[in-house]
């Protein structure tokens, strides 16, 4: 990666100082704007394999349903209930399993710390033996695990079930959505700094070593196993707390419909930085936000057809702007500079 | 710095999103699945609240504190997801403004936007969420105009026990057969179903957690084939109810009692023929029945109504999707004004009748009123067998060899 022009710094600040007002200009689209922040947190953390290291992952949904089940029962814990109790309230009575506001704070965040240290170590096992494979085998194989864990939730009665897990409600005083925005935000501003530092350390340096050709890298003496389990298990850990927001957000867990859910956030958190151009910093962030607000502009004015044109977008896409809109900008600048865009790949 | 204009355009894009409704209008909003698999249903209940909308709004609309209003719906389509459909929910109460809804259907959609109606305190009627677990929450801006969903097949396992005492058998000696969807819905049928079963000391022999959109249960048939239970239960919406018949005629699976959901929705009869004959279907209305309401006249009155103008028969769905508009009209009426407070304490203190059955709130905003009915495939009919006061035939059993 080349050196943070000032012009990035600029772009970074401006950013969070218009994702800072975004809650006061817009207070009644705050879920949007969580789902946003969960967005650009997904699409940051499946770019660290699928775009900085090539390796293209369709498993990263277990990490953000492990992450939102932990969320949900961290709080049911620290509220002082047993989880197996709780689930099976469906006979029972949800009303009486309530929190302090102080409780409810600390058990999300608590929560969501939790949830990314435990993915961190699963990243770490399951990385260790699946980023054996290579290419279509790599993708295949996490193509699996989604699909499994959701399955495997769907029987887990003390989790509820298939008949799914309701979130503790939020006590009076709590403002949900705008705690949730701001803590998404925290993690997304703790992220970007971090993937900025990384990509200009020896291991971003053997990330992309690894995309470019992973066996001269690794004829070179480059630890390229350790690398790619590291890179995958913080990423785990991002995709988790993502999730834990998101099902804080939606107050319901369902095991392979929002927890597990590969057809619609299991895709989604590719397709961004598809769209936005994977394998740069900004790219997925873009694509998050693009995506985002494409999905709701559609949805709102070409009902019935949403899908559709979503789909059509991200296919013009796809053929026009094959690196992403990172990649069309950056070929426009060029051209209009009269440089040759090379070396800032990354 | 394009970035900061790009995510600056976010902002006023995303602003220009709200709009209002018009006066003299009463907006309903609604998150109806139009596609993924609960669209057939979601039809059904979409047509269900229209047509009951257009009539009232034909009628000349309802008249709240002496205002005459008109009624219409705004829909969403919750793309058969939970998540989607609490983020509609949110977005009809927050961006569009609206200040009373209408239920998805099925009850994990439910379940995932009562606590949204619930915080904000919007009134809600449903009428295709059944699950009990939606009443334990002490929700109190949730009504729900259908029987819960324990109450769907009980009337099947009472009917196999006082079948098997006919018999001269002792009803302990019965062995049950269940599968069931692995959905709110589904599990809870399925807890209801043990614990009738359990309550005549029927033997459970074979008891599936099914996957979702299931269109294969050949597993389970292998099981009751082997096993030859008296009585076996499938519970799994319109998909299941058409996967286990096929199947059960395809892998000449015989058991003298079948009973399942959704047949009707399903349209068993009509995509299996023969292979339907003798299922029992638990339904929570039929056109058979004797109730009645002003707004559409009998049972059987709105059932033609609906098929010239809709060309099907209605299925309950549509049935119960229509009451749960008429209840949300009588309401307004009166509570004689659109504060929500005052509308969800008329709601509470509703007790009427409509063409779909009587309705009347408990405390947990289920109805108390109506009861279930029972279906039978009889010759390529679907006739009530249960309860007595309107069954039109008896029951078969055992049920024919194909």
């Amino acid at each position: 990666m080349a050196k943070t022009s000032p012009m990035q710094w600029i772009a970074a600040l401006a950013f969070l100082a218009v994702a800072i007002a975004a809650p006061f200009f817009m207070p009644n689209n705050m879920s949007q704007l969580v789902d946003l922040m969960v967005f650009i947190l997904i699409a940051l953390s499946w770019d660290m394999l699928g775009g900085q290291m090539g390796y293209n992952s369709f498993g990263n949904i277990l990490f953000f349903g492990i992450g939102m089940y932990l969320v949900a029962s961290t709080q049911v814990w620290m509220g002082g209930y047993e989880l197996a109790e709780y689930n099976s309230a469906k006979g029972g009575n949800l009303e009486s399993f309530t929190v302090t506001a102080p409780i409810f704070v600390q058990s999300l965040i608590i929560g969501l710390l939790a949830a990314a240290i435990l993915n961190f170590v699963i990243g770490l096992i399951v990385g260790s033996q699946l980023l054996q494979t290579r290419g279509h085998y790599f993708a295949v194989g996490t193509l699996g695990l989604g699909v499994a864990a959701g399955e495997f939730a769907g029987t887990m009665d003390f989790l509820g079930g298939g008949s799914g897990m309701n979130f503790i409600q939020p006590p009076d005083g709590v403002n949900l959505t705008q705690l949730l925005y701001f803590l998404g935000l925290g993690v997304v501003a703790i992220f970007f700094v971090f993937l900025t530092w990384l990509h200009r350390t020896r291991f971003g340096f053997v990330m992309n070593a690894i995309r470019d050709n992973e066996d001269k890298a690794e004829a070179m003496g480059l630890p390229t196993g350790r690398v790619k389990t590291f890179a995958w298990a913080i990423a785990a850990a991002f995709a988790a707390i993502a999730g834990g927001l998101y099902g804080a957000g939606k107050n319901f867990i369902d095991p392979t419909e929002v927890a597990f859910s590969l057809p619609t956030v299991g895709v989604w958190m590719l397709l961004m930085p598809l769209m936005g151009g994977k394998g740069t910093l900004w790219g997925p962030i873009l694509g998050a936000v693009m995506f985002q607000l494409f999905k709701e502009f559609f949805w709102t004015y070409l009902f019935g057809w949403q899908r559709v044109a979503l789909g059509l977008l991200i296919v013009i896409i796809v053929v026009f702007f094959p690196n992403g809109l990172m990649g069309g900008l950056k070929a426009i600048s060029s051209r209009l500079s009269g440089k040759s865009g090379k070396g800032e790949a990354a | 710095m394009k970035h900061a204009l790009f995510a600056g355009a976010v902002t006023l894009a995303s602003a220009a999103l709200a709009f209002g409704a018009s006066a003299e209008t009463i907006t309903l909003g609604a998150a109806v699945s139009q596609s993924g698999k609960y669209s057939t249903n979601g039809m059904h209940t979409i047509n269900g609240y229209n047509m009951a909308v257009e009539l009232i709004n034909a009628r000349g609309g309802i008249k709240v504190g002496g205002k005459t209003y008109k009624l219409a719906v705004k829909y969403y389509d919750d793309e058969s997801t939970p998540a989607r459909g609490a983020e509609l929910a949110e977005r009809l109460i927050k961006q569009d403004g609206i200040k009373f809804l209408l239920g998805p259907y099925s009850s994990g959609l439910t379940k995932a936007i009562a606590p949204v109606t619930e915080k904000y305190g919007v009134p809600m009627v449903e009428a295709n969420g059944a699950s009990r677990s939606l009443f334990t929450n002490g929700y109190k801006y949730l009504f729900a105009v259908l029987s819960t969903s324990e109450q769907y097949l009980a009337s099947a396992v009472a009917l196999a026990a006082e079948m098997a005492q006919a018999e001269g058998r002792d009803p302990a000696t019965l062995k049950l057969a269940g599968a069931f969807e692995n959905d709110p819905f589904s599990q809870d049928i399925r807890a209801g179903v043990l614990d009738d079963a359990k309550k005549f000391g029927m033997q459970i022999v074979v008891d599936d957690k099914l996957p979702k959109n299931l269109s294969d249960m050949t597993p389970t048939m292998t099981k009751v084939k082997a096993l030859k239970p008296d009585l076996f239960v499938v519970s799994g919406h319109s998909k299941g109810a058409a996967t286990a018949t096929r199947q059960m005629a395809e892998q000449n699976v015989y058991v003298p009692m079948v009973a399942m959901t959704h047949c009707d929705s399903a349209d068993i009869i009509g995509k299996f023929g023969k292979a339907a004959e003798g299922i029992l279907c638990a339904a929570q209305w039929a056109p058979s029945l004797t109730y009645r309401d002003d707004l559409f006249g009998s049972a059987a009155d709105f059932a033609k109504a609906f098929k010239e103008k809709y060309g099907y028969a209605p299925p309950y769905q549509a049935a119960e999707s229509a009451a749960a508009v008429e209840v949300f009209a009588n309401a307004f009426e009166r509570a004689g004004s659109l504060d929500q407070a005052k509308v969800r304490d008329a709601l509470a203190a509703t007790d009427m009748q409509t063409f779909y059955g009587n309705i009347k709130f408990d405390k947990t905003g289920k109805n108390i009123a109506k009861p279930m009915v029972l279906f039978q495939v009889q010759d390529g009919q679907l006739k009530v067998v249960a309860p007595t006061k309107w069954a039109e035939a008896k029951v078969v059993y055992p049920r024919k060899r194909n």
